[in-house]
C-alpha cells in the first residue's frame, strides 16, 4: 500500500531523535573544546593588558566577602589569572580540541568516549573558572601562577585531564605503534599534562595537611610551571604544526625520519628542561646545570621541525600569502625557532644573573604563549572549524585582523618587556636605586601594554569571526569521521 | 564508511645534516655541562617573599634575609655566590669587617652596625662615601628587612 505522506497522522511519523543530555555526536568535543577555547582567549587577552597595565600604574584594594574572606585585587594576582587564563584556559582548550580533531581523522574510528569527552569539557572548563576566582580570595603563598590554586581546584583539573587522557589511549593505543607522529606528541603531551597537574594536586594536598615549609614548596612549584610549558605546550603545539601544516598545503610531510627524530630529541629533553627551574643553594648544581642545558638543547627538535615542516611547504609558498592554516602556521614556526633561541640564551646563567625575575620572563612568556602557541592553535582552528561546522569562515577581514594583530601586538610587547628586562637587570648592576629604574622602564611597559592591547583586539576578532560563520557562514561540505563520505580530500 | 585520511610522507629516512646538526648541538650541550658540574646556585626566589616581610616587621631572620638578597639580585655584581665579581667585593666574611678601603673608617666608627649603615646609604654616617655603585636601600627596605639581610650576610 503507498502511503501519501500528506496523510501521515502523529502516531505514523517516526520518532523524534531526542537530544542527549551530554552529547555525543561525532566532533561535538572538538567543536565544545574550540568555542571555550576562543571564549578564554577573549578573557585572557584582556587580563593580560591590565596585568601589563598594573605594572604601570599599582592599584590594590581588598573588599570583605563572608566568613572572614575577601576579595584583594593586586597587581600579583591579575597576572597570576593572566597566565592561567591563557594556559590553561585558551592553549588547553585548543590543545584538547586539536587531540578531539586529529585523532579520529588520522586512525580512521571514532573518538571513544565523545560524551566522556564532553563532560571532560564542562569539568575542565568550570573548575577553571572557579579557580581563577579563587586567586582573588586565598593566599597565593610561595607558589608560581600555574600552580597557585588550592587544591580542590587542582584535583579537578587533573580529573578533567584524564577522562582526555584516557578518551585518546582508548581510541589510539593499539594503532599507535604505527601511527603518524603527531599522536606520538599528543599522547606523551596528554601523560605529562595529566602527570604534572597530578603532582600538584597531591602537592596541595600535602600543604593542606601539613605546614610544610615554603622553599620545598616553591621550588616544586617552579618545577611544575616550567614543565607545563615545555612537556604539555610545546608537545601539543608539535603535534598541531606537524598536522596542519601538510593539510594546510595539501602535500605529504618532508621527511618521516626528521618528525620522530624531533619526537624523541623532544622526549629526551622536555622532562629534563624543567630541572632549570630548581636554582637555588639547596639543590645540587649539577642538577640544575642538567636543566639549563636540556633547555639549550630544545632548539633542537624546535630547528629540525621548522626545516621539515618548510621543506612540505615547498612549491605551496603562495599560500602563506593570506589570512589561512599555513600561513598562521608557518608564523608558529618563525616563533617556535626565535622562541627557542631566547630560551637557550635566557638559560645561560650569566643571562639569567642580570635577566631573572625582571619583565624579560613575562616578555619570554608573552612570545612562547602568543607566539609560538597561540598561532598553532589559530591554525588549528582555522582548518578544523570548517570541517566541523561545515561552514566556510565568513571574513577575510577578520581573519587577517587576527594574524596581524597577534602578530604585531605578541612582539612588540614580547621585545618591549624583553628590553625592559634587560634595561633592568643593567640598571640593578650599575646600582641605580629601584625607585629609579621603575621609573626608567615606564616606557618599556607603556609599550608592552599597547602591544598587548592589539593581542587583546585580536582575541575579540578570533570570538566574532567565529560567531559569524556559525550564523550566517556559508555551507562547505566535508567528511565527518563516522559518517558516509564521498569528500575526503582535504581533510 | 568511516574516514581515514593519512598524512603522507616524501622521505622516511634522516637526512645526514639533520643528523650532524643534532650531534653538533649535543656536543655544544656537552661541553656546557661539563664546564658547569660544579659550583653553587643562588638562593631561589620565593614568589610573593617580599609581602610579609614587608607588612611585618619584628626580629631579625636570616631566611627572610636570604630571600631579600635573592629578590634585589645582589648576586648580579657580588657573583653567583655573594664571593665578588669584578670590581665587586666579596659578601662572604663580612663578619671579619669590610675589604673595601672606602669602609675602613664606617667600620672603625661602627664595629657593630656598619654593615647594615652601608646597605641603608641614607643615614649621615655613611654621607660623603663613595658608593662605588652599591644602591642605598633605605629609601626601599625597612630597618627590620636590612637587619635580617645583616643577619643573613653574617650566617655566611
Amino acid at each position: 500500500m503507498t502511503v501519501n505522506p500528506k496523510k501521515l497522522r502523529p502516531y505514523d511519523e517516526p520518532p523524534k531523535r531526542r537530544r542527549r543530555l551530554i552529547p555525543d555526536g561525532p566532533d561535538s568535543a572538538a567543536t565544545g573544546f574550540l568555542v571555550a577555547a576562543a571564549i578564554w582567549l577573549a578573557v585572557a587577552t584582556g587580563l593580560g593588558a591590565l596585568a601589563i597595565g598594573l605594572r604601570l600604574i599599582e592599584i590594590e584594594f581588598s573588599v570583605p566577602l563572608l566568613f572572614d574572606l575577601s576579595f584583594a585585587f593586586d597587581g600579583r594576582r591579575v597576572d597570576y589569572a593572566f597566565v592561567n587564563a591563557t594556559v590553561y584556559g585558551w592553549l588547553t582548550n585548543a590543545g584538547f580540541a586539536a587531540v578531539a580533531f586529529m585523532t579520529p581523522r588520522l586512525l580512521g574510528r571514532r573518538l571513544a568516549m565523545e560524551a566522556g569527552l564532553n563532560g571532560a569539557l564542562a569539568i575542565w572548563n568550570l573548575t577553571l573558572a572557579g579557580g581563577i576566582a579563587a586567586l582573588y580570595v586565598f593566599d597565593l603563598g610561595p607558589h608560581a601562577p600555574l600552580t597557585a590554586f588550592p587544591w580542590l581546584i587542582d584535583g579537578g583539573l587533573a580529573f578533567g585531564a584524564f577522562i582526555v587522557t584516557a578518551a585518546f589511549f582508548m581510541t589510539a593505543a593499539l594503532s599507535l605503534r604505527t601511527a603518524y607522529v603527531s599522536l606520538w606528541f599528543a599522547g606523551v603531551a596528554l601523560l605529562g599534562l595529566l602527570g604534572l597537574l597530578s603532582l600538584n594536586a597531591g602537592l596541595g594536598l600535602l600543604e593542606f595537611f601539613f605546614d610544610l615549609d615554603e622553599l620545598p614548596v616553591a621550588l616544586a612549584s617552579g618545577f611544575v610551571e616550567r614543565a607545563i610549558s615545555v612537556m604539555w605546550l610545546l608537545g601539543i603545539t608539535y603535534a598541531v604544526l606537524h598536522y596542519v601544516v601538510p593539510r594546510g598545503t595539501g602535500q605529504p610531510l618532508a621527511w618521516a625520519g626528521i618528525g620522530m627524530l624531533s619526537f624523541l630529541t623532544w622526549l629526551v629533553l622536555a622532562p629534563l628542561a624543567g630541572l632549570s627551574a630548581v636554582a637555588d643553594a639547596s639543590v645540587p648544581y649539577v642538577i640544575t646545570s642538567v636543566g639549563i642545558v636540556a633547555t639549550m638543547l630544545l632548539l633542537v627538535p624546535a630547528s629540525l621541525t621548522v626545516m621539515n615542516l618548510a621543506q612540505t611547504m615547498q612549491g605551496r609558498w603562495t599560500l602563506v600569502f593570506g589570512a589561512g592554516t599555513a600561513a598562521f602556521a608557518l608564523v608558529s614556526l618563525a616563533f617556535l625557532f626565535g622562541a627557542s633561541l631566547l630560551e637557550a640564551i635566557g638559560a645561560l646563567r650569566a643571562v639569567d644573573l642580570l635577566v631573572g625575575g625582571t619583565d624579560w620572563e613575562r616578555g619570554a612568556f608573552l612570545w612562547a604563549a602568543y607566539g609560538t602557541f597561540t598561532f598553532a592553535a589559530f591554525a588549528l582552528a582555522e582548518h578544523a572549524l570548517p570541517r566541523i561546522l561545515r561552514r566556510a569562515w565568513g571574513g577575510g577581514f577578520l581573519s587577517s585582523a587576527q594574524l596581524w594583530l597577534t602578530f604585531g601586538g605578541a612582539t612588540i610587547a614580547g621585545l618591549a618587556l624583553m628590553g625592559g628586562g634587560m634595561a633592568e637587570g643593567a640598571l640593578l648592576g650599575q646600582g641605580t636605586e629601584l625607585e629609579a629604574v621603575g621609573e626608567q622602564l615606564l616606557v618599556y611597559r607603556a609599550t608592552a601594554f599597547l602591544g598587548f592591547g592589539l593581542v587583546a583586539l585580536a582575541g575579540i576578532a578570533f570570538l566574532v569571526n567565529l560567531f559569524l560563520m556559525y550564523t550566517s557562514g556559508e555551507r562547505a561540505d566535508y567528511a565527518v569521521p563516522g559518517q558516509s563520505a564521498t569528500a575526503a580530500a582535504g581533510h | 564508511m568511516t574516514v581515514h585520511t593519512p598524512i603522507e610522507t616524501r622521505s622516511g629516512g634522516v637526512p645526514p645534516w639533520a643528523i650532524g646538526l643534532t650531534v653538533f648541538l649535543f656536543l655544544v650541550g656537552g661541553v656546557y655541562l661539563a664546564s658547569n658540574l660544579a659550583g653553587e646556585n643562588p638562593a631561589f626566589a620565593i614568589p610573593g617573599a617580599s609581602a610579609p616581610v614587608a607588612s611585618g616587621g619584628g626580629e631579625a631572620d636570616p631566611a627572610v634575609g636570604e630571600a631579600l638578597v635573592a629578590e634585589a639580585q645582589c648576586a648580579a655584581c657580588h657573583g653567583p655566590d655573594l664571593g665578588g665579581g669584578g670590581n665587586f667585593p666579596s659578601l662572604l666574611g663580612v663578619e671579619e669587617g669590610p675589604v673595601s678601603d672606602n669602609l675602613q673608617d664606617l667600620a672603625a666608627e661602627h664595629p657593630e652596625d656598619w654593615i647594615g649603615l652601608w646597605i641603608d646609604g641614607t643615614v649621615p654616617e655613611t654621607e660623603g662615601l663613595e658608593r662605588g655603585g652599591m644602591p642605598a636601600f633605605g629609601d626601599q627596605l625597612s630597618p627590620e628587612q636590612i637587619d635580617s639581610i645583616v643577619a643573613y650576610l653574617l650566617s655566611l
